[in-house]
């Protein structure tokens, strides 16, 4: 009995709720939020009419070629009361489907759609923009696609034939023919998928974690980088190979320049012609402005604060649209917007807070459509994060008005996209930390504070950069993975390896209990130590196969769909005249070995150990029994395995066995080397991993049933078992050297009333500081009550823009599945 | 029962907010000379530990029958009931162990004041951080008034900042003796009418007054009182009054006014009591608190609403 299981008290409203600060970023708001997810093929379209032509182009310049093909076509959209001009797709929220990347994935869904036109998804949500679509799809004869997108008929004939030309042509096919006919453990992996072991096939390979040089971008403009282009393709003569290759990188830069040039033009003429004919004088005088805008940039450099963000966005979205980005982010904002925010002059701080409403709606109606696997591992989430805050190349704290009004803005919109992060230090200003701590509280799940000081330690050793450098580039590729801004190799991402499944192959003496396969081979597990060294063994071997899967992977991306205009952005490609797939970028150790579940491995030893061979209540043979009867009929037993002290308790016991295992795996993924000669970095991150990895797991000692979700983040104990409160979550998760990790992610949830009033505040502050301090990496919050929640789950319409944050992002809580949404509300229980 | 230089402690809550500045830890220690109607902590009244049995966890399996040797449990309705007079001295908690639900539980623990300041001291990093410390509270403190002591001293060694939440019904020597080590007294006053506090909490108030008279001379600066807006018991315009009239006389210059919430009802069900008081209209909650504010502004007494 404590006294935290009897509060679940009434209803009690967030303290801090926004509103637009003008009714014209209302309205956006609004619009975007009755929209439907549209599937548009129009980029496809062109890219395809292209690639059908190009063959016999070498690789970079084909792949220049057809995406700036793409751009000199695609319909210049610029939406009723839109500003900024620039758009993904031709809808409100739409997403462009990426057959280049993986095609198979798509026609099989296509094939499952006709011969069952009424599929029902079970893990995908139901509510919001979801419903919305399937209503419409019944009204108007669309099709459902993907769960939750609409594609008219005549597209998705379209669209089944751009299918059909990639299915050979695309990446994953590239990449099938190479390692299922040359990797040695390529059936392992294919068995690794059946079982749960791995996040399904790559399918369509996502892009990502990656940000560019915005600084440059703007400061420049790409006129001057066109021109060093030309200056560098007119001084070369290929003499030697591989260096004699860069011709074809520069060549490929400029053409991708030029396509992007034409796309930011044809907008001005569509803005000019809507000025033409727009009736309302105000609206007439917006149109002019941007048409201007357009002129001007990304060709040149911006003159007044609206032309920079006008400049940023369109550097943004064309390396969006380039390829199938998860965690492509905006990197720095505050930093790179101030100067021009200052140089203008003429733009208030409201007005600058307004700008930025109408951008992060535009960062949220960017969609993204996969396989259903990933999607649902997403929850439709981009990761396009915006780090705030942190220090300049000197170390003095850069966090400064652009850093206040992008927070206010995201206190007023509650936008899932982008998701605000801190780089926190101690010297950042109080009302800067307020803000933030202001805006933690309006539930929408973010900012998430991260340690600069960590991270500065990680770079360090993994680039071996100098520290001003680090400082002023640290940013964040995705939701938890630090990348450096314009410097580094945007990751082909890799999917991850279930630990729970390995305790699973472990126990079963190396066959899955689930479906019968066979693995590994069958260890000894007489001792304890037995039983941790028979997991390790395993993950040894699921973790190697892994990387060296991806590097295949790579490889094929390499060949198929290498990311040119991307490059252009990131230094020093230009300079070495390399592509980022060649080695282009100054840091090339990003690609990361993600994995997720390693709470649960160690609560499951920990009760192991306590349970067969400390206090022997039970040998490990029955033990095995009761997990195979999913604990039905071993209440008792149950009840003694879940109260075996575990991670998060600051129980130097269980947490004894996190940090061996922990230490273990960094030291084991670093003995890899990546496709690109650098050391793969170890990383955990859990996006939603914890719910499908789960569900494939049959029940563990420590007391989880079959199918349950797996703890969630990185340090974040099991749902229920932290029973010492979030200080004890906290000093358990200090214990742990952050540093050698790229990411990590810790959730805590608080009540509304644990962080009322500018107390609550200053004593959330006290709480990063101190975790920091130890020093922590990562800690970000969802302020929820329970009673809302369970309201939400009854009335989803109610509560269409109650945003939670669920490991390591945000999404629409009612657009979120069942099991998840229970997954936050058992969190916020505490009740086992 | 506790053993030499242990005290019964039935919680310790991490990251608590709203007794005392900062971050902090909550201790709860057992027994309270007062029952008051209202105790959101009705397990925190005796000394000794109790059983509580939680009826949404229960399925009825019986294993507590079989397994308790004093037969303390029958069968009503399909769902057990317990004979707490009866529970075995030999095996009190043989239920408990058996029960394969988790719905038993046994509140209250015996523990050394350093295996309690262990916990608390955990956390000193996040004290220091937010000016925060740990809190002693209850039951009544002093109803453990050594232990309490043990506890003071060694806060105030570990240089960690304490307060206690006390009723004030001590015994004047006790408070006297620890006060010195004591950072913030939150003195939890209910009324001021020695008739009316014997019908409201089963005691009189006696001994409470003096305590809050020798601290309002000795230590105002380490004074909070704090005054429960009971409706119906102690949030009638006359009560309030004669608070305020006493802090006049006493020269405290401020109060905290604690809203009435029922957290504790479920608290009741699980310990087989009843819980004597109606669910209030939110709406009265707050206007019973504004026309407290008006009555202590009305005496020069500031007063903020907090406790929640």
């Amino acid at each position: 009995m404590t006294i935290a299981d009897l509060q679940t008290p009434a209803f009690v409203p967030r303290e801090v709720r926004g509103l637009p600060s003008s009714p014209g970023t209302a309205a956006l708001k609004q619009r975007y939020l009755s929209s439907p997810l549209m599937v548009d093929v129009e980029y496809l379209r062109h890219l395809t009419a292209s690639h059908r032509r190009t063959d016999g182009l070498e690789t970079l310049e084909r792949r220049a070629e057809d995406h700036a093909f793409a751009l000199e076509h695609l319909t210049p959209v610029i939406h009723p009361m839109d500003r900024l001009a620039g758009n993904k797709t031709r809808f409100i929220r739409g997403a462009v489907p990426y057959a280049n990347y993986a095609a198979g994935p798509f026609l099989r869904e296509i094939r499952r759609q006709e011969q069952d036109a009424q599929q029902k998804v079970a893990e995908q949500g139901t509510g919001g923009g979801i419903a919305l679509a399937r209503e419409r799809a019944e009204q108007e004869g669309l099709t459902v696609l993907s769960g939750k997108f609409l594609i008219s008929a005549e597209d998705l004939e379209e669209f089944k034939d751009l299918c059909g030309y990639w299915e050979d042509r695309c990446m994953m096919a590239a990449g099938e023919r190479l390692w299922k006919s040359s990797f040695v453990h390529g059936a392992f992996i294919e068995s690794g998928w059946t079982v749960g072991l791995y996040t399904a096939p790559h399918d369509p390979c996502p892009e990502g974690r990656i940000v560019l040089d915005f600084e440059t971008a703007l400061a420049r403009g790409n006129e001057a980088i066109l021109a060093e282009i030309e200056e560098r393709i007119s001084g070369f003569q290929p003499r030697a190979i591989p260096e004699a290759r860069s011709l074809y990188f520069w060549r490929a830069a400029r053409r991708a320049l030029k396509g992007a040039l034409a796309f930011a033009e044809r907008h001005a003429r569509e803005a000019e012609r809507l000025a033409s004919v727009e009736k309302d004088p105000a609206r007439r005088i917006e149109l002019l402005e941007t048409a201007a805008a357009c002129r001007r940039v990304p060709r040149h450099p911006p003159r007044t604060f609206r032309e920079a963000v006008q400049s940023f966005w369109f550097t943004y979205l064309l390396g969006h649209l380039e390829g199938a980005h998860l965690g492509y982010s905006p990197g720095r904002l505050d930093q790179v917007l101030h100067p021009w925010f200052v140089r203008d002059g003429g733009v208030s701080f409201d007005e600058a807070v307004t700008i930025f409403e109408e951008l992060f709606v535009k960062m949220t109606q960017i969609e993204y459509i996969a396989s259903m696997s990933w999607q649902g591992l997403g929850h439709g989430n981009l990761f396009q994060n915006c780090m705030l805050g942190g220090l300049d190349a000197e170390g003095r704290p850069a966090d400064n008005e652009m850093s206040l009004a992008i927070l206010q803005a995201q206190i007023n919109m509650q936008m899932t996209q982008p998701t605000l992060s801190v780089w926190y230090d101690d010297s950042l200003s109080d009302a800067f930390l307020m803000k933030a701590a202001e805006c933690a509280k309006t539930g929408v799940g973010y900012p998430a504070f991260f340690n600069l000081k960590t991270y500065v330690r990680h770079e360090r050793e993994a680039s071996g950069l100098p520290e001003s450098v680090i400082r002023s580039h640290a940013a964040m590729g995705g939701c938890t993975e630090p990348t450096l801004q314009g410097m580094s190799y945007g990751v082909v991402q890799a999917g991850f390896v279930n630990h729970g499944k390995l305790i699973d192959l472990t126990l079963g003496d190396g066959l899955d209990p689930v479906t019968g396969l066979r693995l590994f081979p069958p260890r000894p597990l007489s001792t304890y130590e037995d039983v941790e060294a028979s997991y390790v063994e395993n993950m040894h071997a699921a973790v190697r196969r892994w990387q060296q899967y991806w590097n295949y992977v790579m490889l094929a991306h390499r060949e198929t769909v290498p990311l040119v205009f991307c490059s252009v952005f990131v230094q020093d490609c230009l300079g070495r005249g390399l592509c980022m797939d060649d080695g282009g970028a100054v840091v090339n150790r990003t690609p990361t070995t993600l994995s997720s579940g390693l709470v649960n491995v160690a609560n499951s030893l920990a009760a192991i150990r306590r349970l067969c061979y400390h206090d022997r209540v039970v040998t490990l043979d029955e033990l095995r029994r009761a997990l195979a009867d999913n604990w039905k009929g071993h209440d008792l037993l149950r009840k003694k395995a879940l109260a075996v002290a575990k991670w998060g308790n600051d129980d130097d016991e269980a947490d004894a066995i996190f940090l061996r295992l922990f230490d273990d795996y960094c030291r084991w993924v670093a003995g890899q080397d990546n496709y690109l000669g650098c050391p793969y970095d170890p990383s955990m991150l859990a996006i939603s991993t914890p719910v499908p990895f789960g569900k494939v797991c049959a029940a563990f000692p420590d007391g989880r049933r079959a199918g349950e979700p797996l703890a969630d983040g990185v340090t974040s104990p099991f749902p229920g078992t932290d029973t010492h409160g979030p200080t004890a979550v906290i000093r358990s998760s200090g214990k742990v050297d952050h540093a050698r990790i790229r990411g990590g992610l810790l959730n805590l949830k608080f009540h509304p009333t644990a962080l009322k009033g500018e107390k609550g505040s200053r004593n959330l502050l006290a709480l990063i500081k101190t975790y920091f301090d130890m020093p922590g990496f990562h800690v970000q919050f969802n302020v929820v009550d329970s009673e809302m929640l369970r309201d939400a789950q009854a009335h989803p319409d109610r509560y269409r823009d109650l945003v939670v944050r669920v490991a390591g992002f945000s999404a629409y809580w009612v657009e979120m599945s069942r099991a998840l949404q229970d997954q936050v509300l058992w969190r916020t229980e505490h009740g086992w | 029962m506790a053993g030499e230089g242990e005290g019964v402690v039935f919680d310790i809550q991490h990251y608590a907010v709203t007794d005392g500045p900062g971050i902090r830890t909550l201790v709860f220690l057992k027994g309270c000379p007062l029952r008051c109607a209202w105790c959101c902590n009705p397990e925190s009244q005796r000394r000794g530990p109790d059983l509580r049995h939680s009826a949404p966890r229960c399925r009825g399996c019986f294993a507590c029958q079989a397994a308790c040797p004093g037969g303390g449990v029958s069968r009503e309705g399909g769902r057990p009931v317990f004979d707490r007079a009866r529970c075995c001295p030999a095996d009190p908690w043989a239920c408990v162990e058996a029960c394969p639900q988790g719905a038993l539980s046994r509140v209250g623990e015996a523990m050394s004041a350093d295996r309690v300041m262990a916990r608390v001291a955990a956390d000193k990093p996040f004290y220091d951080n937010s000016g925060g410390g740990v809190t002693f509270s209850g039951g009544e403190p002093f109803a453990q008034a050594s232990f309490l002591r043990g506890l003071l001293e060694r806060s105030r060694s570990l240089g960690i900042h304490a307060a206690v939440e006390t009723c004030g019904c001590a015994d004047a020597s006790d408070v006297a003796a620890s006060a010195e080590q004591v950072d913030l007294f939150l003195f939890d006053l209910k009324s001021a009418d020695p008739a009316c506090h014997e019908a409201l909490t089963g005691a009189s108030n006696d001994r409470i007054l003096r305590n809050l008279r020798f601290l309002s001379a000795n230590y105002p600066d380490r004074l909070l009182v704090r005054v429960p807006l009971v409706p119906g018991f102690t949030d009638s315009p006359e009560n309030l009054s004669g608070i305020a009239g006493l802090l006049v006389e006493l020269r405290v210059t401020r109060v905290e006014l604690m809203p009435y919430h029922e957290l504790g009802r479920d608290k009741y069900k699980g310990l087989a009591r009843p819980y004597p008081i109606p669910t209030p209209r939110p709406a009265d909650l707050a206007a019973s608190a504004a026309r407290a504010v008006s009555v202590f502004r009305s005496r020069g007494i500031d007063s903020t609403v907090g406790g929640v």
